[in-house]
């Protein structure tokens, strides 16, 4: 009980610094502030998925930003080949993704659930290599893209001209949250998912079928990863590389909100998504946001190490 | 008995005579296969090589071509001439593309100090790390330095041409990588030759900023806080110095921002698939040394564009094609004018043929600043309009008028 409102106590904290931070922000770079909760938002979606997989299955996938990719190359022939706007080749695209986790998790991912994390790394790398150079033989290193005209509409307040179409990017990061939030409490499933992500074993003896609930959580996040492809399309090339980079940016960030916190995912995607464009927006430092946006990160684990002990 | 051996061993010389004669000579080419430039130039070579062979060879021999992928490596790109040095035994080394490959090479081309006509690596460094001594170094395509100074005279006579096309104030966005900064630097070098009433800057760059962005390519691919920066500074000539991947994007974001200068360029490397396709691409400049409409002015390029349509059926969409295939006939060009393999006779005759190549001007070596073997000098400003890269400068292989000023949905 104590534990619990000691718990509320720390999040209530965390929310209010974090609107003063946005406030503060929203005064002094108001241009930075909306960049940076859209690009935030941007992480936090993307960031989600491979949260939900190293929260329950325990397994940290070194090739999400390039099944990211893989989803961006399928939205793309969606749209080249039958004209299929992005945003509805959203739902095809979640199914695909998730029956290709469900394969890749059966195939390959059970199989080194009990191994040791090194070897799961290299596994995860590996299929990461082999995703990379199959895209460069289909094809090839160019980089292809879809034109919407509602992409870069924007609107104009004052001397400011703001784009639209990224506020996509926190609102479904949103609505993904609070899914998949309801999945966890309020389905049987979920709560099976969250009793094996805390304690797997004793999952196991109560009658769970820890399988099944990987499974099903693992192709759930490719799901999302196909939802994340879909609303990126419109604004991201489509090259090889394309979603590596998340890779490292969503591993950050589930670091920064604490394995299993995917409420810590939205904040700290935010957060870091403000810092970077912060950064970005004054002259002449524009080439330090990577070094804020981990420098930020190093200190909130640091911080957390610090405050842990304590309670 | 002493007959018969005799005869046997007349028909062993003539036999190794007429083998000598036919062995191939061996070209060593160095591309990166797994990107479009290295791809479309080692098919250019091939065919470059499949039309010399079909008509004789050259000296009486064929030609053979032994390609090695790189794979933008800098270490594979050093391995790989070792390698055509010393198991492939080849005569002559050809390809490259990208700057920090060759910096690699550089020792082990020195080493073996065998005939390069080398395509790729823009950078001054190269220059300077290659040296002045180097007289069997060929440079084909322009360095850094000479790109810059070419559009320079390129705005200079295009204001000239073009009344209502004016320039003073230039913004330079580069990515935050080796070749935007490079790119950065070689613009300041030329804004302070400008201030003092020099070079070919001079009329037409009388302000400048600059502001770095991360490209798509390495993780980036928001411009916008870059392009707020340069909407405030309002300049006439806006450029980007970026890869493929931040084409579209920064058009997209220019346009939600509405940052539109009157002259919008792209400086990369390489244009997305269907960038063209686009309605964003429309009236966006760009810098290259070759566009498909050259065909329309050059027969040597349709000769060259209809014949790679015609060997691989896909169209070559990238300058190194054309460069990929001028590589190969300026060097056999060099081996029939010297008439021998000797080396002293090739350079001296490289240094004095002219090769009307399919990028739409006549290839001629001369000096630059450090290296006595340097071949293009500039590039050409080209304009997508329709759909279609069209030449705007040199004014004299204009396809079309440029269209100005600028605007989006145009």
């Amino acid at each position: 009980m104590l534990n619990l409102e000691k718990t509320n106590k720390s999040l209530k904290k965390t929310l209010i610094a974090f609107i003063i931070f946005l406030i503060v922000v929203g005064i002094w770079k108001p241009l930075a502030l909306v960049y940076g909760i859209q690009r935030g938002g941007l992480y936090s979606l993307i960031g989600l998925p491979l949260a939900l997989i190293l929260g329950i299955v325990g397994i940290l996938n070194l090739a999400h930003g390039d099944f990211l990719t893989l989803g961006l190359y399928i939205g793309y022939i969606f749209f080249n080949s039958w004209s299929i706007d992005p945003l509805i080749s959203m739902a095809p695209l979640f199914f695909i993704l998730f029956g290709l986790g469900m394969v890749i998790y059966s195939i390959l991912i059970k199989r080194v659930l009990k191994a040791e994390h090194l070897n799961q790394l290299l596994l995860t790398f590996g299929i990461s290599m082999i995703i990379i150079e199959l895209i460069k033989i289909i094809w090839t290193t160019r980089p292809r893209s879809v034109y919407t005209s509602y992409a870069s509409s924007s609107v104009t307040l004052g001397n400011m001209s703001i784009g639209m179409y990224e506020f996509i990017y926190p609102a479904m990061a949103i609505a993904v949250l609070v899914i998949l939030q309801l999945f966890l409490k309020k389905t049987r499933l979920g709560q099976a998912a969250s009793a094996v992500g805390q304690n797997p074993k004793g999952a196991e003896i109560v009658g769970i079928n820890t399988n099944v609930v990987y499974l099903v959580v693992f192709s759930i996040a490719f799901g999302i990863i196909g939802v994340a492809a879909s609303v990126m399309l419109p604004r991201t090339p489509v090259f090889p590389l394309s979603g590596n980079p998340y890779t490292l940016k969503s591993f950050a960030l589930v670091a920064m909100a604490g394995l299993g916190n995917l409420n810590g995912i939205l904040i700290g995607g935010i957060t870091l998504g403000v810092a970077e464009a912060i950064v970005q927006s004054i002259p002449g430092y524009e080439g330090w946001s990577d070094v804020v946006f981990f420098g930020i990160l190093i200190a909130v684990i640091l911080l957390n190490a610090y405050r842990r002990p304590e309670s | 008995m002493k007959r018969v051996f005799l005869v046997m061993m007349s028909l062993l010389l003539v036999f190794s005579f007429v083998l000598a004669a036919e062995k191939p000579i061996k070209i060593g080419a160095v591309n990166p296969l797994g990107d479009i430039t290295g791809d479309q130039a080692a098919k250019a070579m091939k065919l470059a090589v499949k039309e010399i062979n079909d008509a004789g060879g050259v000296l009486g021999r064929p030609i053979e071509l032994i390609v090695i992928d790189d794979e933008m490596n800098p270490a594979k790109g050093a391995a790989a001439i070792e390698r055509l040095a010393t198991v492939e035994n080849v005569d002559f080394f050809v390809g490259g593309m990208g700057s920090g490959v060759h910096l690699a090479q550089i020792p082990i081309l020195k080493k073996y100090e065998k005939i390069t006509v080398w395509i790729g690596a823009a950078t001054h460094q190269a220059e300077i790390a290659m040296g002045p001594d180097a007289d069997w170094y060929f440079h084909l395509h322009p360095w850094d330095y000479q790109q810059g100074e070419g559009y320079g005279i390129g705005w200079t006579e295009i204001v000239h041409a073009y009344p209502e096309v004016k320039i003073e104030k230039v913004f330079l966005a580069y990515e935050e990588g080796a070749f935007g900064t490079d790119s950065y630097t070689t613009y300041v070098d030329l804004y302070e030759e400008a201030k003092r009433g020099e070079g070919s800057w001079k009329e037409v760059l009388k302000e400048f900023k600059g502001a770095s962005f991360k490209s798509a390519a390495l993780g980036g691919g928001d411009y916008r806080a870059m392009l707020n920066q340069a909407k405030a500074f309002n300049p006439d000539l806006f450029i980007w110095a970026g890869y493929d991947a931040d084409a579209i994007p920064i058009v997209a974001q220019a346009k939600e921002v509405n940052f539109q200068p009157p002259l919008f360029v792209g400086a990369p490397p390489g244009w997305p698939a269907d960038f063209g396709k686009n309605p964003l691409s429309e009236n966006v400049i760009l810098y290259g040394m070759w566009a498909p409409t050259l065909n329309e002015v050059s027969p040597v390029a349709k000769h060259f564009y209809d014949a790679y349509v015609e060997m691989w059926k896909e169209e070559p969409a990238t300058y190194f094609a054309p460069l990929g295939y001028t590589n190969i006939y300026f060097l056999v060009e060099g081996i029939k004018k010297a008439g021998s393999l000797d080396k002293n006779a090739i350079i001296e005759a490289l240094r004095t043929i002219e090769y009307e190549s399919p990028l739409g001007e006549v290839l001629k070596i001369e000096p630059s600043r450090i290296i006595k073997n340097q071949g293009f000098k500039y590039q050409k400003i080209l304009q997508w309009q329709k759909g279609r890269q069209e030449v705007i400068w040199p004014l004299e292989l204009a396809t079309t008028q440029l269209d100005y000023p600028f605007k989006f949905g145009k």
